[in-house]
């Protein structure tokens, strides 16, 4: 999709809090948690580690790009969800687990292994009419 | 620590009840526990009451219906493992001296609430995304098939056994076995997962009155007492790095809490109640227990050992895919279940020479935590 104006983007409202950072330029990015004590990176974020309990925690842009490892063609769901679409969790190379949509590939050319890139974009309107601020994956074709 | 006894079991049919409520439900299921148990209502000290969606107080009503109002009353939530959690609340309470006869139960009228696929928390960040619980298994059985060469037939045999062990039991939802091709061509619902290969939407309730071994001399029954031997409960933990999906480790663990209680290892478990809410969650559930070898189940079960009569039966009363899946019901009637295996009294369905049985109820599921609650209780006559 093309990207909103700022303007545009800061109406949104994220799929869920602290899950954005927004740069400089005004562009909001996907963020996790990565414990300055033994390196251990989290999505979504935690306050403290998980692995060896350190709180000296920060928050850093996760990769855009990584691998399937599993996916899912839902065709039952809750109304807000309309059917099918394609779910799949993607590993990033910070040793992070995803879940997003799936879009911009027919469900019988998915495959286990593929490159995928995760891009920031709206992915629906809420009942009260506010845009949702999300991600989806697209097959990395190189392009942007 | 204390001996804890199974004296009284009660269970309604599980099933489609338009025209009954909750109360009306879980009511009858106490009721009958507390006649079965041939024990004076008054007898009873405390209660756990194990549901997921039934609203403020829904323990106390039924209190109310059945003759127990006033005495120590908790509501317990943990998704599918609520009843399961109920009975262990239940057992703590009498290991720790305070009250020697407590009721456990668990209740769910769920087609009076839910239509289609359940989701996690609705603020989940998971469940922002879109995903469902079956996606969410959908996915994990694409693993298992990756890493094992499972096969979609192998999964549906899982609900073709349990629907098939669902007719010998007549408080089941399903009453008709169904084909492997039946299964195949059931409508999907998340590839490669089926109509068939998914737990049902369910209401119903059970019950079970345990006792202290001190109070079971002084009890008249008709029954031999069933003894819980294991209790254990354990909370998923925050994943890490990026592990196979295929198997459980938090059902790993509370199964080692659960047979180091017993005093027991998993080749000393006569038969199992494992939480089958789809047909691939019965896979990742026996080999997280130890009981079958990971990666192995599938084939195992291809060639009958799971089924009643083969070396280790699984789901015999038919699972959640069989018997139906009432919440917050389940982990009580898995209880309920195995003291009617254990007591001899399973009728065409019962397990032969059986003498210790194992529960498991898994429930919920966060964004980066695993699972949410698991508990495995173990039963011995």
């Amino acid at each position: 999709m093309a990207e909103g104006s700022v303007t545009a983007q800061a109406a949104m409202v994220p799929l869920s809090p602290g899950v954005f950072e927004t740069d400089p330029q005004g562009e909001p990015h996907l963020v996790g948690a990565r414990c300055r004590q033994c390196g251990t990176f989290f999505f979504p974020r935690r306050e403290v580690c998980a692995r060896c309990l350190s709180a000296d925690v920060e928050v850093v842009p996760l990769s855009a790009a990584g691998t399937l490892y599993t996916y899912t063609v839902v065709h039952q769901s809750t109304p807000e969800f309309p059917t099918p679409y394609i779910l799949a969790y993607v590993d990033l190379p910070e040793g992070v687990r995803l879940l997003a949509p799936l879009a911009g590939v027919a469900a019988d050319q998915v495959r286990v292994g593929m490159r995928l890139r995760l891009r920031v974009e709206p992915l629906r309107t809420d009942a009260t009419g506010r845009t949702i601020l999300g991600y989806r994956l697209y097959p990395d074709g190189g392009g942007a | 620590m204390s001996d804890v006894y199974v004296v009284g079991i009660g269970m309604t049919k599980f099933g489609k009840h338009p025209d009954r409520t909750v109360v009306d439900l879980g009511s009858e299921a106490v009721r009958e526990a507390i006649r079965d148990a041939d024990i004076d209502p008054r007898r009873v000290e405390a209660a756990y009451c194990g549901h997921v969606f039934q609203g403020m107080v829904a323990g106390q009503r039924v209190l109310a219906q059945t003759g127990l109002a006033g005495i120590p009353l908790t509501n317990v939530e943990d998704a599918c493992s609520s009843g399961a959690v109920a009975v262990r609340e239940a057992a703590l309470a009498i290991r720790a001296g305070e009250h020697d006869v407590v009721l456990a139960w668990g209740m769910e009228h769920l087609t009076g609430r839910f239509r289609g696929a359940l989701t996690p928390a609705e603020d989940d960040l998971e469940a922002a995304v879109g995903l469902t619980m079956p996606a969410i298994y959908a996915m994990r059985a694409r693993r298992h098939m990756e890493e094992f060469g499972t096969t979609r037939r192998q999964l549906a045999l899982v609900s073709v056994k349990n629907k098939r062990n669902a007719s010998l039991n007549p408080l089941s939802q399903f009453q008709t076995p169904v084909s492997v091709e039946e299964v195949l061509a059931s409508r999907p619902i998340a590839e490669p997962l089926c109509l068939y290969d998914c737990s049902p939407v369910s209401d119903g309730a059970a019950a079970a009155i345990l006792c202290s071994a001190r109070r079971l001399r002084q009890l008249t029954r008709a029954h031999r007492p069933i003894r819980l031997v294991a209790a254990a409960l354990r909370s998923g933990e925050v994943e890490t790095g990026l592990p196979s999906m295929a198997f459980e480790p938090l059902t790993r663990r509370t199964a080692e809490a659960a047979y180091e209680q017993a005093g027991i290892g998993p080749e000393e478990v006569d038969l199992a109640e494992v939480h089958d809410c789809f047909s691939i969650a019965e896979v990742l559930r026996v080999e997280g227990l130890g009981l079958f070898p990971v990666g192995e189940y599938p084939v195992r079960l291809e060639r009958g050992e799971a089924d009643i009569g083969g070396t280790l039966p699984v789901n015999p009363s038919g699972g959640l895919l069989g018997k139906g899946h009432p919440l917050g019901a389940t982990g009580v009637a898995q209880v309920v279940e195995l003291v009617r295996q254990l007591r001899g009294e399973a009728g065409a369905r019962q397990v032969a020479g059986a003498r210790v049985g194992l529960a498991h109820c898994r429930g919920g599921k966060a964004a980066g935590i695993e699972g949410a609650a698991c508990t495995v209780n173990i039963l011995a006559a």
